[in-house]
């Protein structure tokens, strides 16, 4: 009975409005009268018509992709590092620097890395130090944005991943280095095949996230590079379009349910054996 | 099989020792158990010499070889953890390949050592099972095949039979010794448990706060502790205090009476004499021809089937155990709590230990 409350609010808070979108999307758009009532599957015709919305979604897709795998790669050494090489008090402090991203606005610290990026920004001008010349080229581009996500992910990450590695017993560890394997055969025969509901939990967590951004791509890719979400808020902000935007946001949610439940389901499946 | 030598070996952890300069040597093929309190050192030793922990100072050699530098997975010793470490993802004839994969043991060879080992701890048919679908002592077998199937140059127990319960502890003890004994694998286990330690070791090393207390074969440590603490950790609770008179002609109890000793080394100062229970003889009536004779109450007594325990409180004070056989066993019969008793024992029980 406890959870009666929080069930209401759920219903209430996401599942109406979800409902709700559910039904826009159905309707019909008029550029003089907006919004018609009707049930009809144009709008998600139109998406599969044009080739544009389908880039789009697809440069969502491997950004995200790509972003996640950068932050898994970077995470697992220093989610690795913390949870054995480091002192609790030590820990305690690196976690909190780590955490600091998520504790400053989405516009603000993406306004930070405009400035860092930028052409005649702090990175052009450390470079410049060593000799570099002519543009960088980062902003307006797939690798800026990609760097602006990491930097936001990759906290996410880290402390999902720490959490499983500390749940590893570290007699697992010393146990495979007496048997003769090496740190990095502990690693990919002991520590990762064990860490794996974590590495799919923070993967899943990082591409969730990066699949609906919306500030780093506004701000860093700029008007002409687009992803999914802008395009959700144009269309039902600027162009008044809510049947076509409330599609495309539930095509976005699809793709990404499909995407994460997919890959789950995977990797779940091959290491379910021990795992249940 | 290779005799491991610490010579000096330390670990302290900033101002804190664990281990105090420890020097020992393990014969070929020995089976040396460490023994003594949480605290002690003993793991951390073992763990030293596993090369999990860094030695502060001094070295540690194995056949000759200086190990003291080397990873762990350059030792070739076999490690059974406390709580096995069997690795959860793996069945247990994976488990116990992974060593041989390490060595690169090509895939016939390794197939037929894991099933040989499997056989030695009477586990083939479970090869395919996962860790956890055994019991603790199942485990304990995988975690034995695991380290020895590598055929390593020493083998190392932390605690192997503190997760078991009672009676597949007696059995998994035995099978150890047997293990090892028809291997002529030298050995080196810790465990906190004097029992466990005297009825499997060849010799017993007996720690406290990081420094050997006493090492020698069960029978020699446990008939003649050299200290206090040796004598209390190897369960002899009547340690009596006094000094010995000059010429070792009886030892000056310090309240007062003056008892019969023989055949004891001297030692000056105040000491104690450690009595083991089984020693004191208890009688109902003040027996006649007693070398050593204390009058008591019977305060506790305690049945053990074919032992009967009492704890006397003694006329000048002290308190004494003695440890007596079944009445239905040829011992005296039974004497209530309570009830007025005497103790005696010759002259030839006993030792004299230091204080420290």
């Amino acid at each position: 009975m406890l959870a009666a409350p929080g069930l209401v609010f759920v219903t209430l808070g996401l599942l109406l409005p979800l409902a709700l979108m559910l039904r826009n999307s159905l309707n019909r758009y008029d550029p003089s009268e907006l919004m018609i009532s009707a049930v009809t599957a144009e709008n998600y015709l139109k998406f599969f018509g044009d080739a544009f919305y389908q880039e789009v979604l697809w440069r969502t897709v491997w950004i995200s992709g790509l972003s996640t795998a950068i932050c898994l790669v970077a995470g697992v050494p220093v989610a690795y590092f913390l949870a054995r090489h480091v002192s609790a008090l030590a820990k305690r402090m690196l976690l909190i620097v780590i955490l600091v991203p998520l504790l400053i606005g989405n516009a603000v610290r993406t306004s930070a890395w405009m400035l860092i990026l930028n052409d005649k920004g702090v990175l052009a001008a450390f470079l410049g130090l060593f000799g570099h010349e002519g543009p960088l080229g980062l902003m307006y581009s797939a690798q800026g944005v990609i760097i602006g996500l990491v930097s936001v992910l990759l906290p996410f990450m880290i402390i999902t991943l720490n959490s499983v590695f500390e749940s590893i017993d570290q007699n697992l560890e010393d146990a495979g280095q007496s048997l003769g394997a090496g740190h990095f055969t502990i690693m990919r025969r002991i520590v990762l095949p064990l860490a794996m509901p974590g590495v799919l939990a923070g993967s899943v967590l990082c591409f969730i996230l990066s699949m609906n951004a919306y500030a780093t791509p506004v701000l860093i890719g700029g008007p002409t590079f687009h992803m999914m979400a802008p395009t959700v808020y144009q269309q039902i902000a600027k162009v008044m379009n809510w049947p076509f935007g409330a599609a495309l946001a539930f095509i976005l949610m699809a793709v990404t349910l499909i995407l994460t439940v997919g890959v789950s389901v995977v990797v779940q499946r091959r290491y379910r054996k021990w795992s249940e | 099989m290779p005799d491991v030598v610490l010579q000096d070996v330390a670990k302290h952890y900033g101002p804190a020792v664990a281990v105090a300069n420890m020097s020992l040597r393990i014969g070929d093929g020995e089976l040396v158990a460490l023994l003594g309190p949480s605290g002690c050192g003993k793991t951390t030793t073992l763990r030293m010499i596993g090369g999990f922990v860094e030695t502060t100072s001094g070295c540690i050699t194995v056949g000759g070889r200086d190990v003291t530098a080397l990873p762990p997975n350059r030792r070739n010793m076999g490690f059974v953890f406390q709580n096995y470490a069997l690795f959860p993802h793996m069945t247990v004839a994976q488990n116990v390949a992974f060593g041989l994969e390490m060595r690169g043991v090509n895939r016939s060879d390794t197939d037929r050592k894991v099933r040989e080992a499997l056989v030695r701890v009477r586990l083939a048919q479970y090869a395919d099972r996962l860790p956890r679908q055994l019991s603790g002592g199942q485990q304990q077998r995988v975690a034995l095949a695991r380290a020895l199937v590598i055929e390593p140059d020493v083998l190392l127990l932390d605690e192997p039979l503190s997760n078991l319960d009672a009676s597949l502890r007696q059995e998994m003890k035995i099978e150890i010794r047997q293990l090892q004994q028809s291997l002529g694998l030298t050995t080196i286990f810790v465990t906190h448990d004097q029992d466990e330690a005297m009825s499997t070791a060849d010799r017993m090393v007996l720690m406290y706060n990081g420094k050997v207390e006493q090492v020698g074969p069960p029978d020699e440590v446990y008939g003649a502790p050299r200290s206090v603490f040796a004598a209390g950790f190897l369960g002899i609770p009547n340690l009596l205090p006094g000094q010995m008179l000059p010429g070792q002609q009886g030892f000056r109890l310090e309240a007062g009476p003056v008892l019969r000793l023989s055949g004891q080394a001297a030692v000056a100062g105040r000491c104690f004499l450690a009595l083991r229970p089984e020693v004191i003889s208890i009688h109902a009536a003040p027996p006649s021809d007693a070398e050593n004779c204390l009058a008591g109450r019977v305060e506790i007594m305690t049945y053990h089937g074919s032992a009967v325990e009492y704890q006397l409180r003694t006329d000048i004070g002290l308190t004494l155990t003695a440890r007596a056989v079944a009445p239905g066993l040829g011992g005296p019969a039974l004497l209530p709590e309570g009830s007025r008793a005497w103790l005696s024992w010759p002259a030839t029980a006993g030792v004299t230990v230091s204080e420290n």
